[in-house]
């Protein structure tokens, strides 16, 4: 009991206050009034330069938006959003859209810098024998700067923020945006729709293998703003391209919404394989302040043989409510979910994925690994469903708990619907904590409590880190270790 | 949710709160009983019969299920049948009338009615949730069951059989039961359906299992196939009890089994073992709550599912662990075996859980049978048939068996048989 003993001491010792990435960057700010009103929207579209059928498909968001009501059946509790007292547009003023690095604004640079991202493209390029990477950063909803546009070009890639996609593509933005997650989706997804401010835009041709792992950055800087991030990647016929997609937020004292969608599509033999690490401020240890993180990501799987990928490490977020999906819609398509979740403090996490398999011979793997500790919550809800004529489905499905300290929650909310008698469903869930043998394994050998819960805790997160693309591994394992610091090395 | 705007009623709503204007001067109880009633029906008819939009209920919208409710049928015959078990003590209840005859020594029987009447049942008469349908409409039209008390330290040697036989029309039912500390008993809660004619039955049984009481509860639902059955199971385990409670549906068109319980005592264990033998074109629910609201107790429920023809079938079972209740132990499997295209079935199975000194799991699997599995019987010259029947045979049997009296496992093991010859 020691040992255990021990563990919770650490855990009431972890101070989620000293959130690392908790710093501000003043830098003049172009936002609209505060609040949600047709004009907002009108002022955004107008902003961004959008032609008229892009305002009216957001006005058309809006209207359905103002029918629909606030889901709430999430196991997560916070206060109401007053969506009158949030800033719906928020653009650093310094942006007649630069054209090369050197005229970012050097304080976004620093931030940057701070973070440890490789946006400088000569950093990127000394690091010869690694793979490289393309940034497009996100800056409080509009893109900075984006790197390597040429060479994507070059192999045909569309690599550009959404907005700017609208301008220059939108034959390929109006044939794709919204298919996926409908404008009518759900309550949160509908308000993107409405009065999204960017997001990164992925085009990538028939039978183009994307030349490098692409990458966004998103921040949320500005006080009181909601970021609406729109992210939709295109993989063509047998197309591949790995989307990597790192978050950090500095420290704020009122919650501030995120609500982002995510689309992607993937057409025959086409593959798209989409990595997040979320490590947004999770609000101080009283549980005040924090991201709210109310995404929709989901991945159409439309063409035959195609596969989509999502792996997630959640750190970050006071509250997170995202559920990465794959719709199987093509014969032998396969899907797949890793996920680790943390949670410490009173961090609130109702997340998992939903595989629904339409066509023949689909198949689909979720591995969940959810890690509670402190007074946090974290929720695994899933679904795993076949319709009638998609035979040969197969899922796998792992969703693993771990408790550290007795005052948090792990649950498991997983719906499985089989309606064809081909159907093979697997799904086993368990809940623990860290086993005693092992810690007793680990001490006998000399191995120091601390070191030897990072341990077991990384050999428990393992499967999932894996998946991750090897620049991201790294990233995640430092964020697991950051968030249960005290507990874990 | 949609409390505020009246609901258009359906036809079965209609039919249940006219019958309950109709029959409100028969029905037994007065003062507090008809009181609680009313609210039960208030609320009844405020909400409506649940829907998918209800989360308790997202795979049985009772609502769409249940269209038509048969009449009460004061016409209707039903006598009563042997017991499954030779040498069981039987307590019957036909057609919704309870008999308190036929108790073995030590267990004290008094009808529900009485009861109703002399208003002990008032307290009964609640909702256990705002999503309590089953308890809403049993509570609003119950008539009778049996108060049965199994006094401190009775060990039955023999089962004790709750015969349920429905002919017609409606019955609504409750059994509240006490085991007293440290006795011992096997009770077969059993459902026969005997005409083709439509019926409805609403079942709800509120088991107190006193510490160290060892009990077995078998639940053996055969309803016909145009019935409606609606049950409901609440039971709370004290220090050191045990209780095993059996499960099995073979029969009915709209079957909800809900089962509910909380362990109060430390050192308790609960088994829940189901199998759920699904043809036709039934729709057969069988939803589990469980709190482990007290540290050092056990569980494990399997749940064994077949679907022929256009069966659907639903499992929700829910596994909470209070934030004190360290070295809970807790094990949920729900296994199906899909064997027809056009029937389908949803599992939902939660873990909901405050401690972490803890090891609680689940599993859910859907399969359809191993080819080869069936390879190796084929090869062995036996025809594919039977061969199929034997390998669902196998699947549920494990089941059975785990009730070790041979006496019980044997006429059991018969039904399965009896059904699966007819739906194979």
């Amino acid at each position: 009991m020691a040992a255990v003993q021990e563990t919770i001491d650490q855990v009431a010792l972890i101070d989620v206050d000293q959130y690392k990435y908790g710093f501000e960057t003043k830098i003049e700010m172009d936002k609209a009034p505060k609040g949600l009103s047709e004009e907002i929207i009108r002022f955004i579209s107008a902003k961004k330069n959008e032609p008229d059928w892009m305002l009216e498909w957001r006005l058309e968001a809006y209207q359905r938006w103002l029918t629909l009501e606030e889901p709430t059946w999430a196991r997560v509790n916070y206060p109401k959003i007053d969506f009158n007292e949030i800033y719906f547009y928020a653009a650093p003023k310094s942006t007649p859209g630069p054209t090369s690095i050197d005229d970012v604004d050097p304080e976004i640079l620093k931030v940057y810098e701070k973070l440890g991202i490789p946006l400088r493209e000569q950093e990127i390029l000394a690091g010869v024998k690694t793979p490289r990477i393309a940034v497009d950063a996100v800056f409080d909803s509009v893109s900075v700067v984006t790197t390597f546009k040429e060479e994507l070009k070059k192999a045909g890639v569309i690599f550009m923020s959404i907005s700017e996609a609208i301008r220059e593509h939108p034959d390929l933005v109006k044939k794709y945006l919204g298919t996926v997650v409908p404008t009518t989706d759900n309550y949160y997804a509908t308000l993107n729709s409405a009065v999204f401010t960017d997001g990164s835009f992925v085009f990538v041709p028939k039978g183009v293998r994307c030349p490098m792992e692409l990458s966004t950055y998103f921040r949320i800087n500005e006080k009181g703003t909601g970021q609406f991030e729109r992210t939709l990647i295109i993989a063509e016929d047998s197309a591949y391209v790995s989307y990597l997609e790192g978050c950090t937020a500095p420290q704020r004292d009122e919650n501030q919404l995120h609500a982002a969608v995510v689309e992607l599509v993937a057409l025959d033999d086409a593959e798209i394989k989409y990595s997040t690490v979320q490590n947004w401020y999770p609000g101080d240890k009283n549980g005040k302040g924090g991201i709210y993180n109310f995404v929709t990501k989901r991945g159409d799987c439309r063409g035959k043989n195609s596969k989509i990928s999502w792996t997630q490490v959640e750190t970050g977020s006071a509250i997170t409510w995202k559920y990465p999906s794959c719709i199987l819609r093509g014969d032998g398509s396969r899907g797949e979910f890793y996920s680790i979740a943390v949670s410490n403090g009173h961090q609130q996490i109702d997340s998992g994925t939903k595989m629904i398999h339409l066509g023949k011979n689909t198949s689909s793997r979720i591995v969940s690994k959810g890690i509670a500790a402190g007074v946090s919550q974290n929720t695994y809800r899933g679904q795993v469903s076949t319709h009638r004529k998609a035979e040969n489905a197969r899922n796998f499905t792992q969703c693993d708990s771990l408790l550290i300290g007795d005052k948090c929650g792990a649950h498991t909310v997983p719906y499985i619907e089989a309606r064809n008698s081909s159907a093979q469903f697997e799904h086993e869930a368990t809940t623990s904590k860290i086993s005693e043998d092992q810690l007793f394994y680990c001490l006998q050998r000399g191995i120091p409590t601390e070191a030897a819960i990072a341990l077991i805790v990384n050999g428990f997160v393992k499967e999932v880190i894996q998946e991750l693309p090897m620049e991201f591994a790294v990233e995640a394992q430092k964020l697991i270790g950051i968030s249960l610091e005290g507990s874990v090395g | 949710m949609n409390m505020q705007t009246a609901i258009t009623m359906t036809a079965a709503e209609t039919v249940l709160v006219d019958a309950y204007t109709a029959q409100i001067g028969e029905l037994p109880g007065e003062g507090a009983v008809l009181s609680a009633r009313d609210t039960l029906l208030a609320d009844l008819k405020k909400q409506g019969l649940p829907t998918r939009r209800v989360e308790s209920w997202h795979y049985t919208d009772l609502r769409a299920l249940l269209r038509s409710v048969p009449a009460a049928d004061p016409t209707a015959f039903a006598q009563r049948v042997d017991p499954l078990v030779d040498g069981s003590s039987v307590l019957s209840v036909l057609n919704g009338k309870a008999d308190p005859k036929g108790a073995p020594a030590g267990v004290n029987v008094r009808s529900y009615r009485e009861s109703l009447i002399d208003g002990v049942a008032a307290a009964d008469l609640v909702e256990r949730d705002a999503d309590d349908a089953i308890g809403r409409i049993n509570g609003s039209f119950v008539r009778d069951g049996f108060e049965i008390e199994v006094t401190e330290g009775t060990e039955l040697e023999q089962p004790l059989e709750l015969q349920l036989v429905q002919s017609a029309g409606q019955s609504h039912m409750r059994f509240p039961v006490t085991f007293g500390a440290n006795s011992k008993a096997m009770v077969i809660e059993r459902h026969l359906s005997v005409s083709d004619a439509p019926s409805l039955v609403t079942t709800v049984c509120d088991l107190i299992v006193d510490d160290g009481a060892e009990i077995t509860w078998i639940i053996l639902q055969q309803q016909g196939e145009a019935d409606s059955h609606l049950a409901q199971v609440n039971f709370d385990l004290g220090a050191n009890a045990s209780l095993r409670l059996f499960v099995i549906n073979a029969g009915g068109k709209l079957v909800r089994q809900e089962v509910h319980g909380v362990t109060t005592g430390e050192g308790s264990d609960f088994k829940l073992r189901g199998i759920n033998l699904l043809g036709g074109e039934t729709h057969t629910d069988v939803t589990f709550t469980l709190g482990h609201d007290v540290p050092n107790t056990t569980s494990t429920e399997v749940i064994r599912n077949v679907l022929f023809d256009r069966a659907k079938g639903v499992f929700q079972g829910q596994i909470r662990v209070a934030p004190d209740a360290q070295k809970t132990d807790a094990k949920m499997a729900c296994n199906t075996l899909l064997l027809s295209d056009d029937a389908d079935f949803s599992a939902k199975p939660e873990l909901e859980i405050f401690a972490d000194d803890v090891q609680c799991g689940h599993g859910a699997t859907v399969i359809d049978i191993n080819p080869t599995h069936l390879y190796y019987l084929r090869a062995r010259g036996i025809p594919e048939n039977k061969a199929r029947a034997m390998l669902v045979n196998a699947f549920v049997d494990e089941i059975v068996e785990e009730l070790e009296v041979e006496a019980v496992i044997e006429p059991l093991e018969a039904i399965i048989a009896i059904w699966l010859e007819k739906h194979a």
